[in-house]
């Protein structure tokens, strides 16, 4: 088991503006799953992730990753993502100045290799999702389809026990879409990577172990 | 690869370089009003260390030589002369006045300094093939039938008001009377680089004050063995005249010629390096709020605080040294361009360039802090 979630609940705002966006919610996620994260916009998808990546504190619950209690008051949450997680975004979130290869060195330069370690795995990723001709490329000269595979290799860069995806396929045409899901396929097969995707993107979920239907902060069906 | 923050720095090269050049600009300013405050405490010193004398000696309630108006009666010469401890026979009496010759018709800023040939106050040599001193008057009293020739020695560095060089043998006119030009000395230049003009005694006292024998001051020399604070006291003690020891007339002086007519300059200069820092304040704070969805995507993918604010910093640091070192550098470029006597002192440098950084830097890290509030969610959201 990677993930444990025991009770998660966040809310945002004050008083009667008060939402809760992720309310009680318990889960588990074994290790080398492909979990599929649906529901209506603002039902809780990204803040259910972003709980489960360790970016959002949650109000109450506990959550343990790979093995792991996450102790939100003393623990350092930033080393906890740099060691365990990749992140993949709707937008990408490439760093505009750096080529394809930087943009994945940069996240590895963070989770700590060494550079000459972290240029040859970032060429090795770069390939593996087929943008070998690409490494010198900065964002701005790369198709939507190739930025988030840019981004998909950042996110395996730090070999992370899990990788959270949100709408990876939000800004994609179909085309580019499929080839990304190809891509998803292709990886889980050769890394055995944990993936969590927040997907509208119903082609996914013939592939998936697991998809999750989220509704009004809760989980519908499992 | 290279570093992360040299790269963000190349993509925002028109920012980078337009605030280096704000903080370029205000170090170059700040340096260059030290270094004209300093040129006007060298040259206001100057004249009066040249003299060699050591008692000044100026009008009751002037307050001392240089500082506020004084006339003295030839008469103090003798008392002064005569008192024990002073140099015999070292008073002279001088003559200290701005003045405005007109050359070629036009008017042109110098100091005239009337004295006696041979005494304290004024060169005794031209410069070699550049003329002879002035004919000087015979007598050490007045008498009416001892008028010397009109003649003047300037500063070499004295110029007709278009710049060009004044010949000798050329003409001045101060007051309606026609100086000729005998010869160029190697003088001294007094604050802002007003020329020094040098001429008999009996000359100054007929251009200046239509021929009555009074003068601006009396200088002298004390015996060696003798103190010239006790010299002062006992002089003081006349009622008549004031008398300052050379250290009390450099102090007085500059506190009177630089010091209290650059208290602005002094305010600004602050002001200058306050800008320097807000510049580079607002400039990071900008740049950080512009760069927040980086900041939370490198937040999300692992990047503590302390990495991404040293991102920042270093790019802070960066311009900051490339800015104050650029303006250090163009200060001495400028300082030795410029129209007027500029001095620019190393150790202040060193001191100007030191707080400037710092400044900068500080300017910069509050700014920086602004990365602590970015939150790493702002990655996974759409709307920018």
């Amino acid at each position: 088991m990677i993930v444990q979630a025991k009770g998660l609940t966040k809310r945002f705002g004050e008083e009667l503006a008060q939402i809760v966006a992720v309310d009680d919610v318990s889960l588990t996620i074994e290790t080398g799953e492909l979990v599929i994260v649906m529901g209506d916009s603002g039902c809780g998808k990204t803040t259910l992730v972003s709980l489960l990546g360790c970016i959002l504190t949650p109000d109450n619950g506990q959550l343990t990753l790979d093995g792991q209690v996450i102790d939100y008051a003393g623990q350092d949450l930033s080393q906890v993502r740099r060691q365990k997680i990749g992140f993949v975004f709707q937008l990408f979130n490439l760093i505009p100045y750096l080529s394809a290869l930087e943009n994945v060195i940069i996240a590895m330069q963070i989770a700590g290799f060494s550079r000459f370690e972290a240029e040859k795995r970032a060429k090795d990723l770069l390939t593996q999702v087929g943008l070998a001709r690409r490494l010198d490329h900065r964002p701005a000269q790369l198709s939507g389809g190739e930025k988030q595979r840019v981004s998909f290799a950042r996110a395996l860069s730090n070999n992370p026990k899990i990788i959270f995806a949100d709408e990876p396929t939000a800004n994609l045409d179909s085309r580019q879409s499929d080839n990304l899901m190809n891509l998803v396929r292709q990886l889980r097969q050769e890394q055995q990577t944990t993936i969590v995707i927040v997907t509208h993107y119903q082609a996914l979920q013939k592939d998936a172990d697991r998809v999750i239907y989220m509704q009004d902060g809760k989980i519908l069906t499992d | 690869m290279t570093h992360i923050f040299l790269k963000d720095m190349a993509y925002r090269r028109t920012r980078v370089v337009m605030t280096t050049i704000g903080i370029v600009v205000l170090i170059t300013l700040i340096l260059l009003l030290g270094g004209i405050m300093n040129g006007m405490r060298i040259q206001v010193q100057q004249y009066i260390r040249s003299t060699e004398a050591n008692l000044w000696i100026s009008a009751e309630g002037s307050g001392g030589a240089f500082t506020g108006f004084s006339l003295l009666v030839p008469e103090y010469l003798v008392f002064i002369n005569h008192t024990k401890g002073v140099k015999r026979n070292s008073v002279s009496p001088l003559i200290f006045a701005h003045a405005r010759p007109v050359i070629n018709g036009k008017a042109t800023k110098s100091i005239i300094v009337g004295y006696k040939q041979g005494k304290l106050g004024g060169p005794t040599q031209t410069i070699p093939n550049q003329g002879r001193m002035f004919t000087p008057s015979q007598y050490d009293d007045y008498r009416p039938e001892d008028q010397p020739p009109a003649e003047v020695v300037i500063d070499e560095k004295m110029r007709t008001p278009s710049g060009g060089k004044i010949p000798i043998g050329g003409k001045i006119y101060i007051g309606g009377k026609e100086l000729n030009v005998v010869g160029r000395t190697k003088s001294l230049m007094f604050v802002l680089d007003t020329p020094l003009l040098f001429m008999d005694l009996r000359t100054a006292q007929e251009v200046l004050l239509k021929n009555s024998l009074h003068v601006n001051m009396m200088i002298a020399k004390t015996e060696p063995d003798y103190s010239a604070e006790a010299l002062v006291e006992e002089l003081d003690r006349n009622g008549m005249i004031e008398a300052r020891t050379l250290d009390q007339t450099l102090t007085s002086i500059i506190e009177n010629y630089v010091d209290e007519p650059m208290k602005a300059v002094q305010f600004l200069r602050v002001m200058l390096w306050l800008a320097a820092g807000i510049i580079v304040t607002m400039i990071t704070y900008v740049t950080t709020l512009e760069k927040t969805r980086e900041i939370g995507t490198l937040k999300a993918i692992g990047a503590s605080d302390y990495y991404i604010v040293m991102l920042i910093l270093k790019q802070v640091i960066l311009m900051s040294s490339a800015g104050v070192t650029s303006g250090v550098f163009l200060a001495f470029l400028a300082a030795n361009l410029a129209p007027i006597f500029v001095k620019i002192d190393l150790l202040e440098t060193s001191v100007v360039a030191i707080i400037s950084f710092v400044v900068c830097c500080s300017g910069g890290y509050l700014a920086s802090r602004k990365v602590l509030d970015v939150d790493p969610m702002i990655a996974f959201r759409g709307e920018f």
